[in-house]
């Protein structure tokens, strides 16, 4: 890998967070965790991320708002939805709105680092996935 | 990429429409000719597995049991071509048997009546009244058949993304408009779509083994976990629920299978009035 991706995951289940992190760090990002999707914000605010991972559904803001929110501040930012209640509806809207991915719930780590592969990839930083030891979660 | 599925009240103009969009799309179309791959390898005569698209059951005709079990062959073979994607599929009913699928394009196309009438006017030799009438015997035994086989109508709306008349679009507008459409974002593929889609293919590959046996299953997957729902009698469950991992389990990426059984009333009833 050329560089380190800096990462924001925001989901309201502290787990989610917990179990990406490490396995995110593997390949080789920096990962920030949130679970308050204000706070979360707050951090994209003030900082560019490379890749945003949030879930849909939250209290107050939810992941559609946090979508539109990345979008309009970064073009460049790759945005990856997680939801536990997919539906066919919701995914579209994702896309439309300028989600690069969408997800659901439950997946394995190694589902997750695929896509930051690809959203890697996609942002002229490619890993080197196999490289990674990435299968031995 | 992503999949196109063309629905039409006339299997001519659904036919001509899909070729010119995967044409404009620089997609593969996938029609009827599918048939032939599904005939070789469930060993189904052609004309049945057609039969089976477009009439439903009856005394003189394919029986429930039969055509259900042609449609399952016809629909693993389909699925299965679909996970290739960049594919305009048409004739093979896929509009509904692909529920969920958010890269899938489902586009409704109605055909010009006046072209409809004289199409039915040369092919059966009838005058335009008889042909008006055989038309709207047409569109009410689709009805009948898509909710028999689907419990779906395909007549409504709500079952495309578009749906388009060729009485007020012409065929090339048409066209252009499906490919415009499917270039939206939404219609793009990510991971939650292919996963659906890849859910549906193992689950068809599945229904096509259990229906050979079990004509009542009704089949799902997630990952590599396989429910399957049927109907049996108490002194049946175990041995029937044996049957179907035993069968299920032997098939290429299934894990788990879970097996619902469900009382089979209707016989309990019959073999309680014995």
């Amino acid at each position: 890998m050329s560089e380190r991706l800096d990462v924001l995951i925001l989901d309201d289940e502290p787990i989610v967070g917990k179990r990406l992190k490490p396995a995110l760090a593997k390949i080789g990002c920096e990962v920030e965790i949130f679970v308050n999707s204000n706070e979360a914000l707050d951090r994209i605010n003030e900082k560019e991320f490379d890749i945003v991972v949030t879930d849909i559904r939250m209290e107050n803001i939810d992941g559609l708002q946090v979508l539109e929110h990345v979008v309009k501040k970064s073009g460049r930012t790759k945005v990856i939805m997680l939801t536990g209640y997919a539906m066919m509806a919701v995914a579209r809207e994702a896309m439309e709105k300028g989600a690069f991915d969408f997800i659901a719930k439950p997946f394995k780590p190694d589902d997750l680092r695929k896509i930051i592969a690809k959203a890697a990839k996609a942002l002229g930083s490619p890993i080197d996935f196999n490289a990674s030891d990435a299968g031995n979660d | 990429m992503s999949i196109i599925i063309i629905a039409s009240d006339s299997y001519k103009t659904g036919r001509e429409i899909s070729e010119k969009v995967a044409e404009a799309a620089g997609y593969a179309c996938m029609d009827r000719e599918l048939l032939k791959s599904v005939s070789e390898k469930y060993n189904a005569p052609e004309g049945k597995l057609i039969r089976a698209l477009e009439k439903p059951p009856s005394f003189m005709g394919l029986t429930s049991k039969l055509r259900n079990l042609y449609l399952a062959y016809i629909q693993e073979v389909t699925l299965s071509r679909l996970l290739e994607d960049n594919v305009v599929c048409h004739g093979l009913a896929a509009h509904l048997y692909i529920l969920g699928v958010s890269h899938a394009l489902k586009v409704r196309i109605l055909s010009d009546p006046e072209r409809l009438i004289s199409e039915m006017t040369a092919q059966e030799n009838v005058a335009r009244k008889k042909a008006i009438n055989l038309i709207k015997k047409r569109k009410a035994l689709r009805k009948r058949w898509s909710i028999a086989c689907f419990n779906m109508d395909e007549n409504e709306p709500s079952g495309y993304d578009l749906v388009i008349s060729l009485s007020q679009i012409e065929p090339d507008e048409a066209v252009k408009t499906v490919v415009d459409t499917v270039g939206y974002r939404k219609f793009k593929p990510m991971t939650y779509s292919i996963k659906c889609l890849k859910d549906k293919e193992l689950a068809g590959r599945v229904r096509a083994v259990l229906m050979k046996n079990f004509s009542d299953v009704k089949v799902q997957a997630n990952g590599s976990t396989v429910i399957v729902e049927t109907r049996a009698l108490k002194r049946d469950k175990q041995k029937k629920t044996e049957a179907i991992k035993k069968l299920a389990g032997e098939i290429k990426d299934v894990g788990i299978v879970e097996v619902h059984v469900f009382k089979d009333i209707f016989r309990q009833a019959v073999e309680s009035d014995r």
